[in-house]
């Protein structure tokens, strides 16, 4: 297995902007029965949900396996999570304390601006055994929408959808079939604290159902004249009402 | 508006040393419950601007720039004096905003007194501050806005006693913490002119009336000494706390304490009138016009109130605040602080019975509560509500225009026999 290990090749890097890098690796044919013994690795299945309503949510995924998984694995959930949403560093720090679900953000996220001036990023989101259950880990990541732009066409709502997110598992090294031709092995940081690199399978999982969306409400564009008019009488009438109210009762000495 | 709390316990109670221990002691206890509260339940009592301080104090603690924290906009001024937050205790923020705001009381205490009010009857117009739970909540949750308070408070204390270097400094350091204390300048300097003499008066009466005439002998009163210290101290404390932190911070700091409010323009949902013309028209032609169409309403009503109620500072600054924050295109309940903290001071001098001043309070409540209501189902439930906002937006400013219109309505100035002519 270290053998192995020695002929894994860099050949090019994926892009570093989610802290991953794809790994080539040689075959070797001695491996094959090897390679076909490791079951649990095909019984993946994740389940993914999104609790609450309005525009701060949780996402909650839920990793089953269906065989025993080694002592000592790790779960790595690799979210693209599009521009409609954003997930604050801030909270995430304060709620690492109480909660098992671990997130590394790999890039800076503006907490306020609309979604048509954002972009989506990448989450890496850590997870360990669920003691509750046999075999799963479950993550939740707290999630919030962005104001998206009014809809012209009178939608009252506008859908966000957040993709399947990439598997990769980790665990003692004699376990993992790395060098396994059908398997697909990434670098990624060990941990969220993101001090040193591990090398992780990437499993192909059964999902349970198509990718999870939110609704936002969104204002009608349709609506701007009225909007403007009706704000512009209102604001001069209160205006005018003070005014009138301070020219009576006011003491003007100049 | 007179309270008439005549039981014999609530005067006792009212007693300056009892009244201010007993707030501080309550702001007390709620820092500490604070701390319970964030340890044991899901909800956190301390508010999130104090985190933001207290992470920008440790990005200077470790020799970089409080801009690093996200969402910190305001003056590096703050994260330095919250610099203990760190080395000492993670509650110095806490205890010091306390601490500021019983100093503000007790400067809108000396107010009164100074005024010619009696102990008791300024206590009782202290305790609508000093035992108000907004304040109480705001600054043991650790907002920033009693700082501010006392610096306002100062500076009309100050102004009040004529120690116009120590309000010029006050002002200079509330104009460096928030901008709105920028509109003060006006009425400020319309305080300071010359008073008119009669004698030359009548003469200057006889010999023209014209109104370019009146014009020029206004500029002329304006510019005695007693404006031009005044400037002088406060627009030099201002600056010069403008160019340290630019020589620290550079564009940064411009960008994030000033820039930044002023062409704040959030989309998202708040009591502002503008919000949802705003938020439709964020990407149209139309914002920027927009947007000075609804700074023209604001500027008009600063200006004739400047002029109309100047001689009384602390009424004229109440109404400034109200004004600019009811007509601002972004409106959060922290900014209602602003001018609740002069409401003590303008109390006396308002001819209100105590139930047509509770009727107005409990119509500002409720404007309040119609807002609140559908912004809720919009951010937690995900419902369309933003006509209802509007609309309910619309509606609190109408009802602020009302209350607001009462007040200057009922308005009685006082009689002033302290102040003494000069020139």
């Amino acid at each position: 297995m270290a053998m192995a290990l020695f002929c894994l090749i860099l050949l090019f890097k994926s892009t570093p902007s989610d802290f991953t890098t794809d790994v080539h690796k040689h075959t070797h044919k001695g491996d094959k029965g090897y390679c076909s013994e490791n079951d649990w690795l095909e019984s993946f299945t994740v389940i993914r949900r999104l609790i609450n309503n309005g525009f701060h949510r949780e996402l909650v995924s839920h990793v089953q396996c269906a065989a025993a998984v080694p002592e000592g694995s790790q779960v790595l959930l690799l979210e693209k999570l599009p521009q409609g949403v954003y997930v604050d560093p801030y909270q995430l720090t304060s709620a690492q304390e109480h909660s098992d679900t671990q997130v590394l953000l790999a890039s800076e996220i503006d907490l306020e601006a609309p979604a048509y001036l954002s972009s989506g990023f990448s989450a890496l989101v850590y997870a360990s055994l669920d003691p509750q259950c046999s075999w799963c880990f479950t993550t939740t990541l707290p999630v919030h929408a962005r104001y998206h732009r009014p809809a012209g066409s009178g939608e009252a709502e506008q859908r966000v959808s957040i993709e399947s997110p990439r598997l990769l598992v980790r665990a003692e090294e004699s376990t993992l079939p790395l060098a396994c031709p059908q398997n697909k092995v990434t670098e990624a940081p060990c941990t969220a604290q993101n001090h040193s690199l591990c090398v992780w399978l990437e499993i192909h999982y059964q999902q349970e159902l198509e990718a999870v969306s939110l609704q936002i409400p969104v204002g009608d564009q349709r609506q701007v004249l009225a909007v403007c008019t009706g704000t512009l009488s209102v604001t001069l009438l209160c205006c005018c009402m003070i005014l009138g109210a301070v020219w009576k009762h006011g003491h003007f000495q100049l | 508006m007179a309270a008439y709390l005549t039981t014999d316990w609530t005067s006792a109670f009212l007693k300056k040393r009892i009244l201010f221990s007993t707030a501080f002691l309550i702001r007390i206890v709620l820092v500490f419950y604070g701390v319970y509260q964030d340890k044991t339940m899901l909800v956190k009592y301390t508010d999130i601007d104090y985190h933001v301080f207290t992470d920008a104090s440790r990005f200077i603690t470790q020799g970089s720039s409080p801009y690093k924290r996200a969402t910190y906009r305001y003056t590096p001024l703050l994260a330095w004096i919250l610099i203990p937050n760190i080395y000492l205790t993670a509650l110095f923020g806490k205890l010091l905003f306390v601490i500021c705001d019983v100093i503000s009381a007790y400067l809108m205490y000396s107010i009164l007194h100074f005024r010619g009010m009696g102990n008791d009857k300024a206590c009782r117009y202290c305790a609508l501050w000093l035992l108000n739970p907004l304040p109480i909540a705001v600054s043991s949750r650790g907002n920033a806005e009693s700082v501010l308070v006392v610096l306002v408070v100062a500076t009309l204390y100050y102004m009040e006693n004529r120690s116009l270097v120590k309000a010029a400094v006050c002002y200079g350091l509330s104009v460096h913490m928030k901008i709105y204390p920028v509109t003060y300048a006006l009425p400020i300097a319309l305080s300071l002119q010359t008073l008119k003499d009669p004698e030359t008066e009548a003469l200057g009466n006889k010999a023209s009336s014209l109104l370019s005439k009146r014009i020029q002998k206004f500029f002329s009163r304006l510019l005695n000494k007693d404006l031009l210290v005044f400037a002088v101290i406060a627009g030099g404390t201002f600056f010069a706390l403008s160019l340290i932190f630019y020589s620290m911070y550079g564009w940064e700091f411009l960008e994030h304490t000033y820039l930044y409010h002023l062409t704040r323009r959030d989309i998202r949902h708040n009591f502002s009138a503008y919000f949802y013309m705003l938020y439709l028209t964020a990407e149209s032609e139309w914002s920027l016009a927009l947007g000075l169409a609804a700074f023209l309403p604001q500027l008009l009503l600063l200006l004739i109130t400047s002029f109309a109620y100047y001689k009384d500072l602390a009424f004229c600054c109440f109404l400034h605040t109200a004004i600019f924050v009811s007509f601002n295109k972004v409106c959060t309940s922290q900014y209602f602080l602003w001018y609740l903290c002069l409401l003590p001071l303008v109390l006396p001098s308002l001819t209100l019975s105590l139930k047509q001043g509770l009727g107005l309070l409990f119509l500002w409540f409720a404007g309040q509560a119609l807002w609140l209501a559908p912004a809720y189902y919009l951010e937690f439930e995900g419902q369309n509500t933003f006509l209802l906002i509007w609309l309910a937006g619309l509606f609190f400013l109408f009802i602020n225009s009302l209350v607001l219109v009462r007040i200057i309505s009922h308005y009685k100035q006082r009689r002033d026999p302290q102040k003494t002519k000069s020139g």
